[in-house]
């Protein structure tokens, strides 16, 4: 994989129970290039197919991007919407696969999902990530 | 009939839990409330640290990686029962009841109780992502879980929610709230 550092970004995922978020921003993580909000975040309708709501998401943060002389994105993933097999949010791995679709090269992937704690946590795996 | 009351910490289970706890204590001695079960309240954490069920020390977060499974031994045969943990979703349950709280207050609740920064916000963060809500329904299914929205009710009102619940007279409800905003 050849990385031209000024040619990669980092995608954000926010994936939760019923809606998906995704924002790029340079390396660093200062500099914002691109931001689903509003009404192109997805808003899941249990009824729907959500794969399609991410696609849609995805494909139009990827001509941002593009537009921005981004060719390639590594992606960080925090919430359980990116994790359980069967949660009904659209997800991150429908995002994922819809941004590679649009020819974002996806370099490295990584699951940074908050646990919850007070004087205890669970295991990862359980819950614990 | 087993209850368990989860939610990210600073939601408020162990202070609706205790309303509960007395009202069932009141009820208890005269055998007058047939609605409300006989359900013992069970609050894990306090199980978990006179009983030392865990593992590991996680050092970053200050806190005790619980051994599930030792705890779920401990918990067999304990069935007429409200468990109160925000691990209370991984073991067997009849409903789950996840208690929301909007981040924001969520935070604020959890600085005023004493803890770090750090904490406040990872706890923040997990509420704003429904981490608790999604696990409690990969593991229970839609038709078990029950939400609370915390974030304009006080501790009476919670305490109401639990008892209605317990009565079978609220309905399973998940996904109604999104604080994904807090994020973005
Ligand atoms: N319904 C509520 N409204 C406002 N504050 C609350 C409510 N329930 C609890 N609190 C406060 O928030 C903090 C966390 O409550 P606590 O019961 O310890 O939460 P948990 O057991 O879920 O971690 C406490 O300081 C408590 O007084
Ligand atoms: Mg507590």
């Amino acid at each position: 994989m050849s990385q031209d550092d000024d040619k990669w970004g980092i995608a954000h995922v926010h994936a939760s129970f019923n809606n998906t978020v995704m924002t790029v921003t340079d390396l660093t993580g200062a500099e914002t290039i691109a931001k689903s909000s509003g009404g192109t975040a997805v808003k899941q309708n249990r009824d729907e197919a959500s794969p399609y709501a991410a696609m849609q998401m995805a494909e139009s943060i990827a001509e941002e991007v593009k537009a921005a002389g981004i060719t390639g994105l590594h992606v960080r993933v925090r919430g359980p919407g990116g994790n359980l097999q069967k949660s009904p949010g659209p997800g991150a791995q429908a995002t994922i696969r819809a941004l590679a679709r649009s020819g974002i090269e996806i370099g490295r992937i990584e699951d940074v999902t908050p646990i919850p704690h007070d004087g205890s946590r669970a295991p990862k795996g359980k819950g614990g990530y | 009939m087993r209850i368990a009351v989860t939610g990210t910490p600073g939601t408020g289970k162990t202070t609706a839990t205790e309303l509960l706890e007395s009202r069932l204590a009141d009820s208890g001695t005269e055998g007058d409330d047939e609605q409300t079960p006989d359900l013992e309240v069970i609050h894990l954490n306090q199980v978990l640290e006179d009983e030392a069920l865990y593992t590991e020390f996680d050092a970053d977060r200050e806190s005790k990686i619980a051994d599930l499974e030792a705890l779920s031994d401990w918990l067999e045969g304990r069935d007429d029962v409200v468990i109160e943990s925000h691990l209370a979703h991984h073991f067997d349950a009849d409903r789950v009841v996840v208690l929301r709280c909007h981040p924001e207050t969520l935070e604020e609740r959890l600085r005023e109780r004493g803890e770090t920064d750090a904490k406040a916000a990872e706890n923040a963060e997990s509420e704003a992502l429904d981490v608790i809500l999604s696990e409690a329904v990969e593991e229970h299914g839609l038709e078990s879980v029950y939400e609370i929205d915390t974030t304009d009710r006080d501790p009476e009102a919670v305490a109401d929610e639990l008892a209605a619940v317990a009565t079978g007279e609220r309905e399973p409800s998940a996904g109604e709230v999104d604080f994904m905003e807090y994020l973005t």
